[in-house]
């Protein structure tokens, strides 16, 4: 069926608006999980040591950190090696330590735990084995901002559904309003269908089949605008600023999001539809 | 095949457009229904293909009750009429053939019998050479050529025509009755609205008369 192109293209822009802020919203939600996952991924266990240990009895303390099932690895770091990552770390202002012996900073046992430790509680527990070596009392450990970290991006992930729910709701208003005017201007037509003898299911099938086709185009409308913007901020230099939260890559939708972002728009179009074509059952 | 017992419809509160009617049609008959404009002529024809509905009373088309007829079995029961509307009511949006063929479509024959019936229905009302033409630029009386060709394309049981003749010349309209005498001897029960006079003395037939709203003359020759 031919309909306005004006109220065609409202549709489809009123889909594609809307898709594109959810997109760059799940997007900016993504890569904050991201960086949390890279964060978390380094989240360590630090020993630091008052006296060096033996070679001897650093065999058995690495040997007894690495049977608890939460380390997935333990690094012993001398106090050279230590001294000489403190001067890496330094480099242009390196002679600040002219002078200086290693022994003005602690040895150490850096211990990385499992994935699933990688939390609160696995780190507690790790504490509370370990803190039986009175060796062991200097005990670090990055979890608690992680957490909070975390909850943040719990808290941004359910404001995100909420904002969602409300973009959603308010476009599948004006679609199905808008549809409702495509249908109005045709009412005429519409009644001599019926007149005729047209069931409603055949008069409405067209009008909802367009609604779909309205909507999935809209949500391609929506993944092609974010992936462009994508693309900007991507060329804008972002690379100083990245590597400092620690991502490689912006990164853009899952393949699965983008999927969804489309087919989202064909259920508005489709939801849309049937909304319009229920209140013209009516009327 | 059309039973008509003490309708009446009032469109406004005090004012009646039908008052009381009764009448039967056997089936295979050709029936004139004529009157003043006003008279209500339209108004029965819009209650017998379930436009409007009745005030009071019953109606029944091929034993089928028309006054307790569910929504959804209103579109069955219109396949099997033919109407010609008297303002045509075509798809202003859709050409003369697709206009014609839309009946069709809708009750689903195959595309080959589809294009076959349209033409031949089109070169007896003499438009097969406007198909592709859409209804507004076409002449008041060709129009209602193309609402007269889609009426009958689907042989139907009962031919309900409200004014056929209204836009056309005296040498048209009788091209236009000869149309509907052979859809009357192919079988279609024939109700047919007019105030021409001329036509009813030169096809004498069953005439029912009406005047404000009520059944006033039923007379056959
Ligand atoms: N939709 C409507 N709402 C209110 N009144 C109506 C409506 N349709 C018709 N009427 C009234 O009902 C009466 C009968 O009208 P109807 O159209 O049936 O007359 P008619 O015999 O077909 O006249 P004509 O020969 O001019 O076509 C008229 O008084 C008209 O004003
Ligand atoms: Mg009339």
């Amino acid at each position: 069926m031919r309909q306005s192109p004006f109220l065609s293209v409202a549709t489809i822009t009123t889909v594609a608006v809307a898709l594109t802020l959810m997109a760059i919203f799940g997007a900016f939600v993504g890569n904050l999980q991201e960086m949390a996952r890279r964060w978390s991924r380094d989240v360590q266990v630090v020993i630091y040591l008052d006296q060096p240990p033996g070679q001897k009895t650093l065999r058995t303390w690495l040997d007894h950190i690495e049977r608890q099932p939460e380390v997935e690895r333990v690094t012993f770091v001398s106090q050279p090696e230590a001294f000489n990552r403190f001067r890496q770390r330094l480099g242009d202002d390196a002679d600040l330590l002219a002078g200086m012996t290693p022994d003005i900073l602690p040895a150490s046992l850096e211990i990385r735990l499992q994935e699933d430790f990688r939390n609160r509680q696995g780190v507690a527990t790790l504490a509370n084995t370990l803190r039986s070596n009175p060796a062991f009392a200097d005990m670090r450990h990055g979890q608690d901002w992680l957490e909070r970290f975390e909850s943040v991006i719990r808290l941004l992930r359910a404001s995100s559904v909420v904002l969602g729910g409300v973009l959603l709701f308010a476009s599948l208003f004006v679609v199905a309003n808008t549809i409702r005017l495509t249908l109005y201007a045709r009412r005429d037509e519409i009644e001599v269908m019926a007149l005729v003898g047209a069931t409603p299911f055949f008069i409405r099938v067209p009008f909802v089949l367009e609604g779909i086709m309205q909507g999935v185009i809209g949500g391609g409308v929506a993944l092609t605008s974010s992936y462009l913007l994508y693309r900007a901020a991507l060329s804008q230099d972002m690379a100083v600023w990245l590597r400092a939260t620690g991502l490689e890559q912006l990164l853009f939708l899952s393949p699965s999001a983008q999927v969804l972002i489309v087919v989202g728009g064909g259920a508005l179009g489709l939801a849309g539809s049937l909304i319009a074509v229920f209140r013209l059952g009516r009327a | 095949m059309i039973q008509v017992f003490n309708l009446s419809k009032s469109y406004a509160r005090d004012s009646a457009a039908i008052t009381d009617i009764t009448f039967k049609i056997a089936k295979g008959d050709f029936v004139y229904l004529t009157g003043p404009s006003g008279a209500g002529k339209s108004t029965l024809l819009k209650l017998l293909y379930c436009a409007e509905q009745p005030s009071r009373g019953q109606m029944l088309i091929n034993g089928l009750n028309l006054t307790r007829i569910s929504p959804g079995r209103i579109a069955r029961f219109r396949r099997v009429l033919g109407v010609v509307f008297q303002d045509f009511k075509l798809l202003n949006s859709r050409s003369v053939y697709e206009n014609v063929a839309f009946p069709l479509e809708i009750q689903g024959r195959r595309s080959v019998e589809i294009r076959q019936k349209v033409y031949q229905t089109l070169k007896v009302v003499g438009l097969e050479h406007r198909l592709n033409r859409l209804p507004l630029e076409l002449s008041g009386g060709e129009q209602q050529r193309v609402a007269i060709a889609r009426a009958l394309v689907v042989d139907p049981l009962v031919l309900l025509a409200d004014e056929p003749t209204g836009n056309l010349d005296p040498e048209k309209s009788e091209q236009i009755i000869e149309l509907f005498r052979g859809a009357n001897a192919r079988g279609s029960t024939v109700l047919l609205a007019t105030h021409d006079r001329e036509i009813i003395r030169r096809h004498p037939r069953r005439v029912l008369t009406l005047e404000g709203g009520r059944l006033v003359d039923d007379r056959s020759p």
